[in-house]
């Protein structure tokens, strides 16, 4: 059975998830093989698909749910847990 | 030794709309990722040169994973076909993609390390993406 992991964190108050702060965020997703998915006020996106993560238009302080399966998948939502926590316009 | 990385073309009739791509795309990839623009003629005007693009793909190269190559429209798409025709060569690809969704997501893809057929899928999956 895959593990599965699932995680709640904020954007930064100052960063919207767009160009650049979404391409380190998609870049840190394709790190792992799990599968994982990332839900914004506006809806849910492929974490490693960069054009569905901008789709989202999170703004800056927005809370975002992160939800990984497979083996490496609380090493994925951990890993982008903190990514996001770190981005910066 | 650095892993290979998969370089980008971006082919368009316009010297100034290949550039502006591939300076929107180099910011979102970094500077790991080889993103080369072949715009318009040697002479300045709107077209496609097939030495320029031949050029900027032998640049792209440079990292060792083959090279993604994107066209705006009609004879930049033909030229690239020409191209790759003339020198079959499974480490240069065209993308079936838009130009600026597939062009910067193939970079941001390629920055993370991904193998060529990968970048390709990336490209060309930018062409059921909804902005909205």
């Amino acid at each position: 059975m895959p593990a599965s992991s699932e995680t709640t964190v904020d954007l930064p108050a100052n960063v919207d998830l767009h160009a650049r702060p979404a391409a380190d965020f998609v870049r840190t997703a394709m790190r792992f093989d799990a599968s994982i998915a990332i839900a914004a006020p506006a809806g849910l996106a492929d974490a490693k698909s960069l054009l569905s993560v901008l789709a989202l238009g999170a703004k800056g302080g927005s809370r975002l749910v992160l939800r990984a399966e497979g083996a490496d998948a609380a090493e994925a939502v951990a890993a982008l847990a903190g990514c996001v926590g770190e981005l910066r316009d | 030794m650095a892993a290979p990385t998969v370089g980008i073309v971006v082919v368009s009739h316009s010297s100034a709309l290949a550039e502006g791509l591939a300076d929107v795309a180099r910011e979102m990839a970094g500077p790991g990722v080889p993103i080369e623009p072949a715009g318009g003629r040697a002479d300045g005007g709107l077209g496609t040169d097939e030495a320029r693009v031949r050029d900027a793909i032998a640049r792209a190269g440079g990292g060792g994973g083959g090279v993604v190559v994107l066209g705006d429209l009609g004879s930049s798409i033909l030229t690239v076909r020409h191209l790759l025709e003339l020198r079959a060569n499974g480490h240069v690809r065209l993308a079936d993609a838009p130009l600026v969704e597939g062009a910067v997501t193939a970079a941001v893809t390629a920055s993370a390390g991904a193998a060529l057929d990968d970048v390709l899928a990336a490209a060309e999956s930018a062409r059921s993406a909804r902005k909205l």
